[in-house]
């Protein structure tokens, strides 16, 4: 495939901001899950958008050298963790995936509530995102 | 470096409006997470991450702190000594630091930490003409400039 080569200037200059809003949005989702809509699934997607993005302004290549990871890494690691939540929970006599929270005084953030689901929501949003990420890099490589 | 604090800024303001959490609280919080999303994609800016910059800035000035207590103490040795025995003297000190401000970063730490001081700096700024109180060896003397000072300010401009 020869295409012609375009100037995307534009493009890339908007990506480099875009893309750490839309990170950082994907952040605040992943937080908000508890209270508000929002959740690991959702903020999983929205990380590998901005990473998408970051693919359509540079090519394959480059973003590979931006990010050197094995996203098949990433979703072992995800399902990993929720996996160990749930195990986590026999430790303490409970049945598999009971999660538990508590409100501890953190230094910073004053009193705030921890919870076990949000260990497995960080299993759920590297899963999401490894995934998403590889599907995207495997069609993107075939010719 | 510059770029990178102000997007770090502009991130922390981002996540404030998103939490609606105008506090100090917020936007350290912000500050956080763009820190490590910029930490993530740290590769896409031509220059390095910038936290190794100011960890640099701050080596420097331990180093700086360090080599001040020595060095006075030193003066002190030579001042309270019985018969003065020290031998002052110029050297020429060749620098192959290329920005203003980095020229006088070292030129002014050099005269700070007493025992030595620069005289002159050589028109086409890559020779410090330094004048040392005690010198008994020359190259001594700017080997410790050079791996002192020399190396922590390039390291906090790399």
């Amino acid at each position: 495939m020869n295409k012609q080569q375009t100037n995307d200037v534009i493009l890339q200059t908007v990506t480099k901001v875009a893309c750490f809003i839309i990170l950082l949005f994907s952040f605040h989702l992943f937080f908000a899950g508890h209270n508000n809509p929002g959740g690991g699934f959702i903020a999983g997607l929205m990380t590998s958008s901005s990473f998408v993005l970051l693919l359509l302004a540079y090519d394959l290549k480059t973003v590979k050298n931006i990010l050197p990871i094995n996203f098949i890494y990433v979703a072992a690691t995800g399902l990993f963790i929720s996996v160990c939540t749930g195990i986590g929970s026999f430790v303490f006599g409970a049945q598999f995936l009971s999660h538990a929270f508590g409100y501890f005084h953190l230094p910073l953030l004053g009193k705030t509530e921890l919870a076990t689901a949000v260990l497995f929501d960080t299993g759920v949003y590297l899963v999401v995102v490894g995934v998403t990420m590889t599907i995207i890099q495997t069609i993107g490589e075939r010719e | 470096m510059a770029l990178q604090i102000l997007l770090n800024v502009i991130l922390a303001l981002c996540w404030m409006f998103l939490n609606n959490d105008p506090t100090a609280v917020g936007f350290i919080t912000g500050y956080a997470m763009g820190l490590f999303s910029l930490f993530l994609l740290r590769r896409f800016f031509p220059r390095r991450f910038y936290v190794l910059n100011i960890w640099a800035i701050i080596m420097l000035l331990l180093i700086f702190i360090k080599e001040l207590l020595l060095a006075n103490l030193s003066v002190l040795k030579t001042i309270l000594a019985p018969k003065l025995k020290n031998k002052p003297g110029i050297f020429a000190f060749k620098t192959d630091l290329k920005a203003d401000w980095e020229i006088t970063t070292l030129a002014n730490l050099i005269t700070l930490t007493p025992g030595t001081l620069v005289i002159d700096i050589s028109d086409d700024r890559s020779i410090l003409y330094i004048h040392a109180v005690d010198i008994d060896d020359a190259e001594k003397a700017i080997y410790d400039i050079r791996h002192s000072f020399e190396e922590t300010i390039k390291e906090v401009s790399r």
